[in-house]
This record gives C-alpha cells, structure tokens and sequence, in this order.
C-alpha cells in the first residue's frame, strides 16, 4: 500500500514539475515595464526578422552559472552589473533603436548552468535559436567564454565577455570577429606587477598557482617576465582548487626566503593561504593574490581594514581615480544597499559594466538590432563610459583604457599603485606586519 | 495447433524487442525532417545520457559491480575529439575513441577487477581523478596551457553518429543479454563464487564487460565534446558524468535494457525542464524525485511499468475464466 501511495506520489511529482513548467516562459528577469516578445517560443529557426513596428522590448540572453561552483561569480562579479545596467536603462525608458523610432527597453533571459560546460553551451543554442534573444550575455568564466564565442560567432552574434580572460585569447580571437574583452589580465597585469617589484627592489619571488586556467596562465607570464627583469624565482608550486591546508607550501616559501609572495589563485585559496600566513608569522615584502583581494569584503574576512593593510591584488581602480569611477562606485553601491552578497569589485565591476554601456551605445550609433552592424561600430568607434573614453583593439580593451592593473589595500582603500599616470598612492613596501591575534 | 501457437507467441515476443527498437531508431532518424533545430539539440543530449546509461548497466547492472568509472572514459573520448578533431572525421574519431576506451578498459580491468565490491567503486573513482590530474599534468608541462578547443561539428552530424552509437550498444546490449556471456555476468552478480565453482573464468568475463561498456562512453564523449567547442581536465573528467548513469540507471530500473533507456530519457528530459523553466525550484523538484525514486523504487519506473501491466494482464485473466 505504502509503495502504491509513492509511485503515485512521484508520478504526481512529475507531472507538476512538468506542468509548472509547461505553464511558466524561461527564467525571465524583466525589469520594469515587463515586456512583451511574441517571438520567444515559436517554431523558426532563424533570427529574429520581424518588422519594426511589433518589437516591444530588446531581448538580451545569457547563461550564468546560478548554482555551482561558479555561482560566487554570477552573485557577486558581472551579475550585480547586468541587473544594475538594465535597470538603469530602462528606468532611462530603454535603448534608442533608430530603426524602430522609438526607445526599446530591456529584457534580461538568464539560465543557470549549473557552473556545467555541456548545460551552459546548449543552453546558449536554446537563447538563440529558441528565444531568439538580440544579444547575448556572456557566461562566467574564461574557459565558458572559450565555448561560447564559436556558438556566438557561429549564430552571427556578437558577445563582449566578462568574468575572463587570458593569454590563449589573444591567439583565438580573431578567428571570431563579434567576439571582444573587457577584462584586463595577465597580458597588462604582469608587467605592472614587475615594474613595480622593481621599482621597490624586490630580487625574489615565490609563485604559488591553481592548477586551472588561470593560475597556468598567471604562472606562465610571470616566470620569464620576472626573470627577464633579474628577479630570481625561488619556487613554483601548483595546487588543486580544493586544497584544505598551505602549511607545508607557506613553510617552503618561507625557507626560500623570497621577498615576494605571489598566489595567482581564487578567493578560497588565497583566504586559506592569508589565513594560515597570519598564523604563521609570515610576512614577506611583497604579498600579492588574485580574485577575492580585490574585493571589498575581503575586509569583512579578516576582521577590519588593518588586517589587510599592504595586500596586493589584481586591479584595479578607486573613486580617486576618476569622478565617473567615483560616481559609479556611489550608484553600486545606493543600487546594491540591500544585497548583502554584493560588495564592489575593484578590478573588474568598471571594466564590465564598461563593456554593458559600449553594447549600448553601440546599438544606439547602429540605429539596428542587427548584431553585423553593431559589431562594425564596436570596432570602429570610440564610446563615452563609466571608464572615460574607451575603444577595442584588436577586439579587447585598448590598454590605455584601463585605470589601473595591480592594487594595495592602505587604510581601508584599494589603492592604485601602478608605476604611472594611473597610480593613486605610492605602494607600502615592504608590507605591514599582519595584526597580532 | 496449440503449439503453433505458442510458438508463434513465442517469436513475437522474442522479435518485438529489437523490433520496436530498430522502429524507434527509424522514426528518430527522421526527426530532424519534423523538429526544430533545438529540439535535435536537445535530443542529441538525451541520447547521449542514454547511451551511457545503458552501456554503464551492461555491465553494472547483471554484476552488481559500481563502476564510477564513466567520467574517465567519457573524458578520455573527450580529449581525443579535441586532438583529433582536426584532422579526421567525426565518426573516424568516435570509433578511434571507442577503441582507446575499450583498450584502456582492458588494461584497467585486467589490473583491477580481481577487487570485489566497494573497492572496485572506490577504484573506479580514484580512476577519474588520476586522469584528470595526469592530463592536467601533462597539459602544463607539454603545451603549456589548460585547455584544448574542440572543432565544432554540426549539430546534425552529431545527431546522426550518435543515433548509429545508440544502435550499436542496443544491439550489444541485447545479445549479451540473450547471449551465455550475459549469463556469466548474471551469475557474477548472483554470485561470484558459485560462478567461479561451476567453470566461469569470472576475471575474463569482468573484464570483457567492463571494457565494452566502456566503448560507447568514449565514442559519445568525442561526439558530445564538438558541442562543448572547449575542454580542460576539470570539464572533460567532470565526476557528475560518473554519477549520472547510475542515477539515470536506478531511476529507469537496471534488470532490463528498457530500463537506462527510459530513466535517462525521462531524467535528460526532466532536467532540461526544470531547469529552464523553474529553475528556483529544480533542485529540490529533482533530489525529491531522486530520493523517492531510490528508496522505495528498487526496479525503477520500468518496475512500475511491469507491475501495472502484470496487474492488468491478471485482472484480465481473471475476467475471461
């Protein structure tokens, strides 16, 4: 009896889960006013063709990594941007699409991937050959950018990336002309790294990487970068990205005696690593990590402002260093009040929405949804940003563009100290002693 | 007369399988006519889970053995779309897959399969793990970098070698079944030590059906990797890959070959679903479903299937005396 009353249990459990979502449009984050897109479900295969006067709203889709492994990313790096952005927007009355004669709000459809490569890429299938979406949004992470940009390029989207970036970029890009980058990384962050441990005679370093793109890719440009310059490299260790302890990693960058600590990991590695570096007293010259100290929570983490003054990270940019940097910092943050999860990212919140404002005022200059002709003013213009002007090169950011590419935490503030016109406070070298426990 | 009958009650029943199977497949084959190209998408996922399901119980399923080895295979498959792929076409490079997972099976098995029970599950885990910190290895210290890009393929391409795929392992899967080795397997399952008493070289018979099960995870990962367009170690040896053929396999029920086929059918379909449409409430939805389906399912939905048609065909029975 108990066994019946569970097949029909679970066959009613389907059936709901069938029809709930049967009954309800893809996860659809609309801001106001909801939008009307008659074309999302229906049976073509081709892009959207229909005329002028029926579009309502644009439609931007993405896949984001909801839940998972990447969902930190999708919490608190781009997803606080997009959101903010659209609603911007749309609060503005929408985008002016010169071909409709009108304003065009936005509409957001974004999926979860699961953080899975197989889900994220068919899922992007399904935005555009499906819900036949405008424009995309990228996924998280360079490894999910790699998989997209052929499924965009192929579909004749266009797709400015987010959360990544790296080396292998630069050799692939081209094949896929809609493809662009708005994230700064190993490519102009390494060299500002280098110039200023030289600049503060720094003559070792220990490099302490994750085994994954991005910590091969961080290694792989600082050895010989470092090494050109006559800093020696004392060591070079790898770690899984579920290392639980760094003791014997701290112990032998201590016996090496480097003057600089570099970890080119992720905010899991690089806290346990701080963590365990307080309690052992270590405290190199120089102790750089990569996302997550160039976060405004890491203060939360450890405590107060003191117990990461002198840390380095990637970066970055402030509120001093410019007044439009400034004024985004205060709407972010007016904007994200109520979100507990998100705090500012001093790396990578600018140049992202950055990227969100050039697809706009692309669209806009266009005068067409037409991803073909948007791509063409991408390339050739110059936009007016949240980060001054702005324009791509070769499909990424120009590097003049960017406002900074290595931070410190001084008093609370992540300040900008590349060697340069950039710089926002001179660097603390060697760093601060950790606060006594 | 009577006889007659029977018998010819008797080849229906033994046709209708494969009968019914080669229909399905026809009619799949001339789906991409009548759906759209999303739907063939996400068919080709379906498929895709369904393969690996049912080549995981070729073997799991009579033996009773875990194997979590699948992720392996399915990444080893993987990698060799992605260093081939360039060079070969894309059902060269599924059977040259196939083959290197069959081979690799062999070589693991002959090694390992004299290990019983949990330790052969444990085995079987560790073997993802160690590929994909060997290729992860191998990677950095040869080219330098995480990553490969894999040449993309049509996903119509991919529709149709992953449909002959499917064949294939339906049609191993239903001889070994009708076959003494499937016997073998039955009786490893039953049990290991009567099996070996009565003259059955178990090692030999684990082993075989360990690396054919293996064949197909290897051809579908070079075909499922083309739609990925990149891989690295953690993508292509990801563990949920391991885990999901169980699943798909305890949820359709493991004694009988419709079983995986309709549990990973039915759980590819559900998943794809909830997670597009109600995302909020997809875990939930699909871990109750999952828990439910486990503990108190033990021969699955084709369990219940079975039990309401015996149900039906008594109480009809019964009508006619």
């Amino acid at each position: 009896m108990l066994k019946r009353t569970l097949a029909v249990l679970i066959a009613l459990l389907m059936i709901a889960a069938v029809f709930a979502g049967c009954n309800k449009a893809g996860k659809t984050e609309t801001t106001d006013p909801p939008s009307v897109d008659e074309n999302v479900g229906t049976e073509d295969t081709g892009k959207d063709t229909q005329p002028a006067a029926e579009k309502e709203s644009i439609v931007f889709g993405g896949v984001r990594s909801q839940s998972g492994v990447f969902a930190t990313f999708d919490e608190t790096a781009f997803g606080p941007c997009y959101r903010m952005w659209a609603d911007k927007v749309n609060a503005e009355g929408g985008i002016y699409v010169e071909e409709y004669g009108k304003k065009l709000p936005v509409e957001l459809i974004i999926y979860d991937d699961k953080s899975d490569m197989a889900t994220m890429t068919r899922l992007y299938e399904k935005l555009i050959l499906e819900d036949k979406v405008d424009f995309l949004l990228p996924p998280v992470s360079t490894a999910f950018l790699y998989a997209t940009a052929p499924i965009a390029d192929k579909h004749g989207y266009l797709l400015i990336g987010a959360e990544g970036g790296s080396t292998t970029l630069l050799d692939s890009i081209a094949q896929y002309p809609g493809f662009f980058s708005v994230l700064n990384f190993s490519v102009t962050q390494v060299p500002a790294l280098v110039d200023i441990l030289v600049e503060n005679e720094i003559e070792s370093a220990y490099i302490v990487y994750i085994e994954d793109l991005h910590g091969t890719e961080y290694s792989g440009a600082s050895k010989p970068a470092l090494e050109e310059v006559g800093i020696e490299v004392h060591g070079m260790k790898a770690i899984p990205p579920d290392i639980q302890d760094m003791t014997s990693i701290i112990n032998d960058a201590i016996d090496s005696g480097a003057d600089a600590f570099l970890l080119f990991a992720y905010p899991d590695q690089n806290f346990l690593a701080m963590n365990q570096a307080m309690a052992m007293g270590y405290n190199p010259d120089v102790f750089l990590v990569g996302p997550g100290g160039n976060f405004e929570f890491i203060k939360g983490v450890f405590g107060g402002a003191e117990a990461v003054e002198g840390l380095m990270s990637w970066g970055g940019w402030n509120e001093k260093s410019s007044e439009k940097a400034a004024q985004f910092a205060k709407e972010f943050l007016e904007y994200n009040k109520d979100d507990p999860k998100v705090s500012i990212d001093w790396w990578g919140h600018l140049p992202y929405y950055t990227g969100l404002e050039m697809l706009q005022q692309a669209i806009e200059k266009a005068g067409t949804l037409d991803n073909a002709r948007v791509i063409e003013v991408l390339k050739s213009e110059k936009f007016d940003t949240v980060m001054g002007e702005v324009w791509f090169e070769n499909q990424l950011l120009a590097s003049e563009c960017y406002l900074g590419n290595v931070g410190q935490w001084q008093n609370g503030i992540f300040e900008v100290i590349d060697v340069g016109e950039n710089r926002t406070a001179d660097p603390i070298v060697p760093k601060p002693a950790w606060p006594a426990e | 007369m009577n006889t007659n009958i029977s018998r010819g009650r008797l080849n229906a029943k033994k046709i209708a399988p494969p009968g019914l199977s080669l229909l399905a497949l026809i009619l799949l084959s001339l789906l991409p006519i009548f759906v759209t190209d999303y739907t063939i998408i996400k068919i080709n996922s379906i498929i895709s889970f369904v393969i690996i399901a049912v080549s995981w119980s070729i073997f799991s399923g009579p033996t009773g053995y875990i194997s979590l080895s699948t992720a392996a295979f399915y990444g080893l498959g993987m990698y060799a779309s992605a260093i081939l792929g360039n060079h070969l076409p894309l059902p060269l490079v599924m059977v040259i897959s196939g083959i290197a997972s069959f081979i690799i099976a062999l070589i693991i098995g002959v090694i390992t399969l004299r290990l019983r029970g949990v330790y052969f599950t444990i085995f079987t885990f560790g073997l993802v793990e160690l590929l994909r910190n060997l290729i992860l290895w191998l990677e950095i210290k040869f080219s330098g970098t995480r990553g490969r890009f894999v040449p993309s393929v049509d996903f119509q391409q991919v529709f149709y070698c992953i449909l002959g795929t499917l064949a294939i392992i339906l049609l191993i899967s239903y001889l070994i079944k009708r076959s003494r080795f499937g016997l073998a397997l039955i009786g490893i399952g039953e049990s290991e030590d009567a099996a070996a008493h009565i003259g059955i070289n178990t090692t030999l018979v684990k082993v075989l059906g360990f690396s054919i099960s293996s064949f197909a995870v290897g051809a579908v990962g070079a075909a499922m990797a083309t739609r990925t367009n990149y891989i690295d170690p953690g993508i292509a040896f990801n563990m949920l890959m391991s885990f999901m053929p169980v699943l798909m396999a305890i949820f359709g029920g493991m004694s009988t070959i419709p079983g995986p086929i309709i549990g990973a059918a039915v759980f590819a379909y559900l998943e794809e679903l909830l997670i597009t449409k109600v995302p909020e409430y997809f875990m939930i939805i699909f871990g109750a479903i999952m828990i439910i389906a486990i503990l108190f399912l033990p021969n699955g939905l084709t369990g219940i299937a079975g039990k309401l048609f015996k149900r039906r065909k008594g109480a009809g029975k019964n009508a006619n005396t």
